[in-house]
């Protein structure tokens, strides 16, 4: 142990089974794979039973729990044989699942989870009698506007032609197609929100 | 679970030995001896001011050295011991009394150059050989206590990366009081801190990457 004998930690009465711990993780880091292997194993339903306490979805727990292995194993280095082994593991343990947690906070407040609602709606076929009449009401209001803005539409949305494509083939200039398209765009929006 | 346990074969197929951490005194002591050197090439490539000796007899002047060298130190102590995950993070309270009797003499400087040039003197100006200095003190210092600190990511990057960041201002605004006999210490100040906090938060942020990555590979 390098001159110092392993301390046992502060947390509680499984004094013993941490000290073990502590003995464990000195020899994982001289690279025994056996006493690694030994105090994952040991080490995961700690871990898994306090991380509960932060998640409720089992499946948090679990990906947490990866976490905190994945960082122990990667800054194992750091640990001091010579100090208690948990509050080292407990510390590392805690700040992934505050990690966690934050970044969870950060995904729910940007982001809208897709639902099976959605595909529905999406789904082709499923609301067919409705986009049957929106294409018709479009179709309508596509009619209604002025030649000129009319021709832009058709160029430039229904075909889906470039500025300069359909500026070849109408022969106007690409400036006035988008001043066209621009103005038939604020006449259709007007002409279906008074619908 | 299974996928847990894959994962536990997976971290023990990979376990090869690994160097401990020294103390965090020792490794705090070796940056302030690394520190020290560059402060004094710097120093003595730009030459020391040249009202040094007058300056070291204004009682000011020396409890500000003196208080930028015990941040320096007591912040850098700091930092090596928040950057390990089972230490108190009351650690960050231990440069405290330091930093406020430096900002303290900060003040005064402000106070007196006011008094001295008024309301309309020069108070922001800045030489560019001050921010050549600034740079050339706080780049290699901020390089290696990243690369000493790089373990600090998982756990405490923010306040970790805050004491580093503090400990190379201190030491380049002590440098820069020994060669530059500019006196309007909040510009050195605002120089200082800023030069090292940008590049403290680029190596902060990189290394948090880099650390995730390894220890994701």
């Amino acid at each position: 142990m390098d001159g110092c004998r392993p301390s046992n930690p502060s947390s509680g009465s499984c004094a013993d089974v941490n000290a073990d711990w502590t003995t464990l993780m000195a020899r994982a880091q001289k690279g025994d794979r056996r006493a690694y292997a030994t105090l994952l194993q040991d080490l995961a339903p700690y871990i898994r039973s306090l991380s509960r306490r932060y998640f409720g979805a089992e499946t948090d727990v679990e990906d947490s729990l990866q976490d905190v292995l994945l960082t122990m194993h990667g800054i194992r280095y750091t640990y001091d044989p010579c100090r208690p082994f948990g509050p080292w593991i407990v510390a590392i343990a805690r700040r992934r699942f505050v990690d966690r947690l934050r970044r969870g906070g950060r995904i729910r407040a940007r982001e809208v989870p897709l639902t099976g609602h959605l595909e529905t709606l999406a789904a082709p076929n499923s609301m067919g009698h409705h986009v049957d009449l929106d294409r018709a009401v479009l179709h309508a209001a596509i009619q209604a506007l002025p030649a000129a803005q009319r021709r832009a539409v058709e160029l430039l949305r229904l075909r889906e032609l470039s500025l300069r494509e359909a500026s070849a083939e109408s022969g106007i200039k690409q400036g006035a197609l988008r001043v066209a398209l621009h103005r038939a765009i604020r006449s259709l929006r007007q002409a279906l929100a008074m619908r | 679970m299974t996928g847990t346990d894959d994962l536990i074969r997976a971290i023990v197929a990979d376990a090869r030995p690994v160097r401990r951490l020294a103390s965090p005194f020792l490794r705090a002591a070796e940056w302030l001896g690394f520190a020290l050197i560059v402060v004094t090439v710097v120093t003595v490539s730009f030459g020391l001011r040249d009202d040094l000796a007058a300056k070291l007899s204004e009682p000011v002047f020396v409890l500000e050295l003196v208080a930028v060298g015990l941040t320096a130190i007591t912040v850098a102590l700091a930092a090596f011991c928040l950057s390990l995950p089972d230490r108190s993070r009351f650690w960050l309270l231990l440069p405290v009394p330091a930093v406020l009797v430096w900002l303290s003499t900060v003040g005064y400087g402000c106070l007196t150059n006011w008094i001295a040039l008024g309301p309309g003197g020069p108070a922001t100006a800045i030489s560019p050989r001050c921010f050549a200095t600034a740079v050339l003190t706080s780049v290699p210092l901020a390089a290696l206590l990243l690369r000493m600190l790089r373990h600090a990511g998982p756990t405490r990057p923010i306040e970790t990366a805050m004491a580093g960041a503090l400990a190379i201002a201190a030491l380049t605004t002590g440098g820069l009081r020994l060669f530059h006999d500019l006196d309007p210490t909040v510009v050195v100040l605002g120089w200082s801190f800023g030069t090292t906090l940008t590049f403290t938060a680029m190596g902060g942020l990189f290394i948090t990457k880099g650390s995730e990555r390894r220890v994701l590979r």
